[in-house]
């Protein structure tokens, strides 16, 4: 395995970890940091006019991600 | 004088337990993880999943959890993994995902064409999707 490649393994599971990392320090009482799906939450409420844009917005690019990985 | 108070609970509705829902969930990812990629059937199984899971989740059929207010300081932190996977993603896609740059996808392609573990990342994926749907 060359260098590189290591490097760019590395920086996606460095990448994983703090998602890891953080969602456990968001779960302790009284902690500062919401949670990931607080995070989502909060961007899925936003909506232009009563069009739920964030809601769209966040589908989408969740099922643009399970097509990816599952059918292409 | 004395007051009345009253107590009230949203019952959930049967298929919205996790007794039925992961069950359900499971059994989709075990059929979804049996379908190889780039074939119609795995086109049209993710389509229709995930088109299922969008039309409940922009529906007011499922109940959701109360949305924050507002976030605190401390949602600047959810930047940092997410710019740092966005920079490695970007710059390995930008360099033609190689070998020696292989984007993240590339990397789990070895991973999923194992059935079992196809169907387990399936089950994430889906049970992410209800986790979004509910909130």
């Amino acid at each position: 395995m060359s260098a590189v490649r290591a490097a760019v393994i590395g920086g996606f599971v460095v990448a994983l970890a703090l998602f890891g990392v953080l969602e456990l320090l968001a779960r302790r009482p009284g902690s500062r940091i919401p949670t990931f799906g607080d995070v989502c939450a909060y961007v899925m409420q936003y909506e232009v006019g009563r069009v739920p844009v964030g809601r769209i917005g966040v589908f989408g690019f969740w099922w643009w991600v399970g097509w990816h990985f599952f059918a292409r | 004088m004395e007051q009345s108070s009253e107590l009230t609970a949203e019952v959930p509705r049967a298929w919205d337990r996790p007794v039925v829902s992961i069950p359900v969930i499971a059994v989709l990812s075990l059929v979804g993880g049996q379908l190889p990629s780039f074939s119609t059937a795995a086109n049209l199984y993710t389509i229709g999943t995930g088109g299922a899971l969008i039309w409940f989740g922009l529906s007011r059929r499922v109940p959701r959890r109360p949305t924050p207010r507002r976030l605190g300081d401390g949602a600047v932190w959810w930047i940092v993994p997410v710019a740092m996977f966005t920079v490695v993603e970007g710059a390995t896609f930008a360099m033609g995902s190689t070998d020696d740059f292989p984007t993240f996808s590339k990397l789990a392609d070895p991973v999923l064409d194992g059935q079992v573990t196809r169907s387990a990342a399936y089950f994430g994926w889906l049970a992410a999707f209800w986790v979004l749907v509910r909130r």
